[in-house]
């Protein structure tokens, strides 16, 4: 009787908000049939920092120093899609130099951010030795960085209306330098990651998405990319110097974990070739212009494509020198739905890599909303109506 | 593997060959790697040659700081007893080491250039009163040729807070 019971019963691992392989608080309910996953549902929340609410009350300028803190491993692109949106709401025009340097600095922290993850990656797949190499090759892209603005995080390359610093021939070469060994580490990780036989057991097959399903949970970036949704903010509504130098968009078929590192592994050599464009041609002339304290009244959508995906910025002016409301949203919380799915079927043991796959940041995605409709509003959206309103809206403000 | 026994192989001459590689880490402490020109550590209070506080008081960096970490209170100058050139100096000067960011804003928008965000990344402590950082240990050791402030100087000879500087907007 009693050994029944415990049969029909489901058991449910609860991982988090604090655990040894988390290695940041959020909270999982992994129900397993044996070790079989059945449900997954995760909590996120635990690491709000209340940073939507601090901005409102700083200034357009301090804010940008907020900002850039969001995450440490993506602070440029943060920085960088406030001060397009704050620059589009004053009607400002960033030198051309200046919006190249944002870009090479982008691209070079897409590269750091790409060796981080598939050094995580491949320590959560119990390959530590991918995971020790890799990190040291990331060293290089570290340096670089440190080169160009002094810092290996939060680099501060952005102030409204410009950039703070210019790129002279010797960190050029430098940078060249620091690229050709990088893109030849690289070759050598891309054979590893599609070749090895021990860690193919690992990543391949497991935590297929398929296209359809790509889409339909909105997933972003490189996660969708590896499911071939062609999908990439760069491409498709491209912002600043990327006028100029267009990316290409990197995808692949088979929608598994394996997929998720061959993309990322190749988009790297969408950027050695990028920053290579850009050091070559560097557009002359200022590195900033004047930015007004206040700025207009209005309100702006940006969207830029972070190392993750794509990350979203809503700004409100209402003209003073404070901004009304900024809204960010950061692509972990967008794929986030895509791992609850993905993990059921599989076991236990491949529920941290299918986690992992999405490259997840927990604590820039923690935002709070409240919807208060105490005064009696009752219009309900269809989703088909939100979707268009999104989009009528967006291009409302790109027209 | 099984398949084929080549691949441990390779598999180990990876692994051998690292052996004959230098090493890439630093021994921390013993040596340090130097940082870059542009790196914010952190921060030192100023003096001008003659031993005199850059610092004038106006806590323009305490408003701009967005994290509200510095607190500044002024007090007049007198020619008796004079801290810094101008009226007034910097009586309380604290920076609160927790709650600072390293950004660096407080630098941009000093007048007169008297807070700089130095070389020196060693910054830990046992408690959070030790994160408040006093003027006393922001401030940098008076220059050899300088004196020791509060100094007498002759009547008049200070009246101008802030210096004619090169690259000022
Ligand atoms: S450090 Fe500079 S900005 Fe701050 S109070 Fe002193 S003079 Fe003013
Ligand atoms: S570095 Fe930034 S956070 Fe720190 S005291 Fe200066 S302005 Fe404030």
């Amino acid at each position: 009787m009693m050994e029944k019971k415990i049969m029909d019963e489901t058991f449910t691992v609860p991982i988090g908000p604090q655990h040894p392989a988390l290695k940041e608080p959020s909270h999982f309910r992994i129900t397993v049939d044996g070790e079989i996953v059945t449900n997954a549902v995760v909590r996120l929340g635990y690491a709000h920092r209340g940073i939507e609410k601090a901005v409102e009350g700083r200034n357009w300028i301090q804010n940008l120093y907020m900002l850039e803190r969001i995450c440490g491993i993506c602070s440029h692109i943060h920085a960088t899609a406030y001060c397009l949106g704050v620059e589009q709401l004053a009607g400002v025009e960033v030198p051309p130099r200046a919006q190249a340097i944002r870009v090479l600095t982008a691209e070079l922290e897409r590269i750091h951010s790409h060796f981080l993850w598939v050094g995580v990656a491949a320590h959560e797949a119990g390959f530590d030795t991918l995971f020790m190499y890799i990190w040291r090759d990331r060293e290089t892209v570290m340096d670089l960085l440190e080169t160009l603005s002094g810092n290996r995080v939060n680099y501060s390359v952005n102030i409204l209306g410009g950039v703070k610093f210019d790129i002279n021939e010797e960190q050029a070469d430098a940078i060249r330098k620091g690229l050709d060994y990088l893109e030849e580490r690289t070759n050598h990780y891309l054979d590893v990651v599609s070749n090895d036989a021990m860690f193919l057991q690992r990543t391949s097959g497991i935590g297929v998405m398929t296209r359809n399903q790509a889409e339909v949970l909105g997933t972003v970036g490189p996660t969708a990319r590896a499911s071939n949704v062609a999908r990439d903010v760069r491409v498709e509504a491209p912002y600043g110097a990327y006028f100029d130098y267009p990316a290409n968009i990197v995808l692949e078929e088979r929608g598994d974990l394996t997929a998720r590192f061959v993309v990322r592994i190749k988009e790297l050599f969408e950027s050695y070739r990028l920053i290579r464009l850009i050091l070559d041609t560097l557009p002359s002339g200022d590195l900033e212009t004047r930015m007004p304290r206040r700025i207009k009244e209005g309100e702006t959508v940006c969207r830029v494509e972070a190392p993750r995906g794509e990350l979203f910025y809503f700004i409100k002016s209402n003209g003073t020198d404070m901004p009304e409301r900024i809204k960010i949203r950061t692509p972990t919380i967008c794929n986030m739905t895509s791992v609850v799915k993905l993990v059921i079927g599989h076991q236990l043991a491949d529920v941290p890599m299918i986690l992992v796959g999405i490259d997840p940041c927990f604590s820039c995605n923690d935002r709070m909303v409240i919807l208060d409709r105490s005064d009696g509003y009752k219009q309900q959206w269809t989703w088909e109506a939100l979707r268009q309103h999104g989009i009528d809206y967006y291009h409302e403000q790109h027209s | 593997m099984r398949k084929n026994p080549l691949e441990l192989l390779r598999g180990l001459w990876t692994t051998f060959r690292s052996m004959l590689e230098s090493p890439v880490t630093y021994q921390y402490p013993e040596i340090k790697r130097p940082v870059r020109e542009r790196f914010r550590g952190r921060h030192e209070l100023k003096r001008y040659e003659n031993g005199l506080e850059k610092c004038i008081g106006c806590a323009l960096c305490a408003a701009a700081c967005p994290a509200d970490a510095i607190f500044v209170e002024a007090a007049e100058n007198t020619d008796e007893e004079r801290y810094s050139p101008g009226e007034r100096y910097a009586s309380t000067y604290e920076i609160n080491l927790l709650r600072c960011i390293f950004c660096g804003f407080c630098e941009d928008s000093c007048p007169t250039e008297a807070i700089v965000l130095e070389q020196n990344y060693e910054v830990s402590f046992t408690s959070r009163r030790q994160a408040i950082y006093t003027k006393d240990l922001l401030l940098v050791p008076v220059p050899t040729n300088g004196r020791q402030t509060p100094m007498k100087v002759p009547p008049g000879s200070f009246e101008r807070a802030v210096p004619e500087m090169e690259d000022a907007k």
